[in-house]
């Protein structure tokens, strides 16, 4: 690491910020084996078995093999669900074995505690993205045909933009679980529904107009969308307002953490 | 001078629990305070406060002027806190972990490995810096939260209860680290229930009891407050038994007990030649004369009402044996 903090004694970000960020960035980077082998084993499943499998018998979806169609969503899937859990089980672990003390009593501006745990936890995401891209881009473009990436821009800021939303919204998490229960119980009845009714595995244009409706009300179908217009060119909803949308959402849940933090919410007695 | 803490009528309570009802206290810089008080009294709450682990009720505390709320990170920067309950990050390897808390202190990451690695020496456990915090033995996690406040070189260092189920040798080098460290500037807030200990370091104590601040001295002069009590043996009972001490208003009692006298008074050292001439007088011979003085710890129980663990008794470490007097027989008396 010490390169990198050489590197970073250069720039002007504050220490304690970097320390921070650095720490909980470690803390999954020395567990490859919990941090990237299940995303890994999960996604070659998942490509597997719903594209190979499923997608001989469904065909093409807006003109794209199926297993292209649900890659898009797949990262969406694995990018999000690692920033939020990595946040908040980060902070409720600290919060249960108390050593976020070592944070709390530090002169760091609760500003910079809560971006330090948000980076960190995005950042987790980000790599996990990027796993299952390369899980997928080899299995369809030796299977099918190449993955195209028509908007490079978009892909990259809806990518930044959501594991950022869902970094902060597991900062949220972390103070608001008293156990670990909690945390698996947000993780998996409210992330995972979201998320598989969100466009990941047909497409809009397949559901009743009334079903299209409700979909539109899942914040989910926007990243997903919108990842999907980075690879494929083709968006069911216009990609520059759902990332303006999920951009000022962000903005709001990360203020909703520092409060938080200044709050104590959690956090202090 | 600025003080290193000023605390004006600070409150905390935890729903019905008033843990600290107006609590006012001045600690000097430079000064090596103690906060005593019985199980309960608010001694954590009160540290927990200035390092923003709890949140005031009320009331204001500022550590070397800084306001703990609003001027949160200049006050916590001032201070390196040993716990009473360990909070340590298990993840990684101790000297990491200190090098972390230098860090989140802005000390750049060459430095903060320099740093960790002088505080590991310091407490003696550098040649376990490579070990998890699980894998130290009881003494050494001690001897670690300590190197953990030292970290970051603090202008006040708190110690809640370092001592507590510590052996006397870790007692002993605990004691020579921070009277080194006060003779270098360095403030010090300890809180124990060893009197013995506030006794042996402290410039100035505070009792806390309830919530509430019974009293602020120094434990010399908490100990003046007390009375002494002189034990005389005489070689014959009297006869008749002599008035003594007549008019002189730090008499508290006297006892006769046949050739016994027992003489309880402020000032005893002042009080015992006089008492001597007087017996002198009517002929009384002495074969034997005690003083016992009174410890802080019977002036702590009288001031709280309640009881205190007394340092797991090792004799050679006793030492409030004034010149003529013992230490013998506080057990016996009754308040
Ligand atoms: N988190 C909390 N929630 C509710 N009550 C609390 C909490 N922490 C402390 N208290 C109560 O506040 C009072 C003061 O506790 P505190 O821990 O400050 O005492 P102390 O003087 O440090 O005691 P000890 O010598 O046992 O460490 C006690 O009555 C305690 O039960
Ligand atoms: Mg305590």
């Amino acid at each position: 690491m010490s390169a990198i903090d050489r590197l970073a004694a250069r720039t002007p970000l504050p220490v304690g910020f970097y320390t921070l960020t650095k720490r909980e960035i470690l803390r999954y980077v020395r567990r490859p084996k919990n941090t990237f082998a299940p995303p890994l084993i999960t996604n070659i499943l998942y490509f597997s078995v719903f594209g190979v499998v499923l997608g001989a018998r469904v065909g093409e979806i807006i003109g794209v093999p199926y297993i292209l169609f649900i890659l898009p969503g797949l990262i969406v899937l694995g990018a999000i669900s690692n920033a939020f859990e990595n946040a908040s089980f980060s902070i409720f672990h600290g919060r249960w074995n108390e050593y976020i003390h070592e944070t709390l009593t530090s002169p760091l501006s609760y500003t910079q505690m809560v971006w330090a745990y948000i980076i960190s936890a995005a950042f987790r995401g980000l790599l996990v993205g990027v796993i299952i891209a390369a899980v997928g881009v080899a299995i369809i473009s030796s299977l099918y045909q190449p993955v195209p990436v028509e908007n490079p821009f978009y892909l990259m800021a809806f990518m930044i933009v959501i594991v950022l939303l869902f970094a902060s919204l597991g900062v949220v998490g972390g103070l608001l679980a008293t156990d670990f229960d909690d945390l698996t119980m947000m993780n998996q009845f409210i992330l995972r529904p979201l998320v598989f009714f969100g466009a990941v595995f047909y497409s809009l244009n397949d559901l009743t107009p009334l079903l299209r409706d409700i979909s539109l009300l899942n914040p989910m179908v926007y990243m997903v969308n919108g990842v999907r217009y980075g690879f494929l060119g083709v968006a069911e909803v216009d990609p520059n307002l759902s990332l303006a949308v999920l951009a000022g959402a962000t903005v709001v849940v990360a203020s909703i953490d520092v409060w938080l933090f200044k709050r104590g919410y959690g956090l202090t007695d | 001078m600025t003080n290193a803490l000023e605390i004006t009528n600070l409150r905390k309570s935890y729903g019905d629990v008033q843990a600290l009802d107006g609590v006012s206290l001045t600690v000097p810089e430079g000064s090596f305070f103690g906060l005593l008080g019985p199980n309960g009294a608010g001694k954590t709450t009160f540290i927990s406060i200035l390092v923003g682990l709890v949140r005031k009720s009320g009331g204001e505390a500022l550590v070397f002027g800084h306001d703990v709320e609003t001027d949160y990170r200049a006050a916590r920067d001032a201070i390196g806190l040993a716990p009473q309950e360990f909070n340590v990050d298990r993840f990684f390897p101790i000297h990491e972990v200190l090098e972390h808390k230098a860090g989140y202190h802005g000390i750049p990451a060459a430095e903060a490995r320099v740093r960790a690695a002088d505080a590991l020496k310091r407490v003696g456990i550098y040649d376990k810096r490579n070990t998890r915090f699980d894998w130290l033995s009881g003494g050494m996690k001690r001897r670690f939260m300590i190197a953990r406040a030292l970290v970051t070189e603090p202008e006040l260092l708190i110690l809640d209860e370092p001592s507590a189920g510590v052996d006397v040798q870790l007692r002993r080098d605990l004691w020579d680290l921070v009277t080194e460290l006060n003779e270098q500037g360095t403030t010090i807030l300890l809180t124990t229930h060893y009197i013995e200990e506030a006794e042996r370091l402290c410039d100035e104590v505070a009792i806390l009891d309830s919530g509430r601040v019974v009293a602020v001295a120094s434990p010399e002069a908490l100990k003046g407050r007390g009375a002494d009590h002189i034990t005389i043996h005489l070689h014959n009972a009297p006869h008749s038994r002599p008035q003594l001490l007549v008019g002189d208003d730090r008499v508290e009692s006297i006892e006769w007990n046949d050739d016994q006298l027992i003489v309880t008074a402020r000032e005893g050292g002042l009080i015992a030649p006089t008492l001597v001439r007087e017996l002198d007088r009517e002929g009384l011979e002495i074969v034997d004369m005690e003083i016992a003085r009174t410890s802080l710890e019977e002036i702590f129980v009288e001031m709280t009402h309640s009881g205190v663990d007394r340092t797991p008794s090792d004799q050679d470490e006793k030492e409030h044996a004034a010149p003529i007097a013992t230490d013998g027989g506080h057990g016996e008396r009754t308040q």
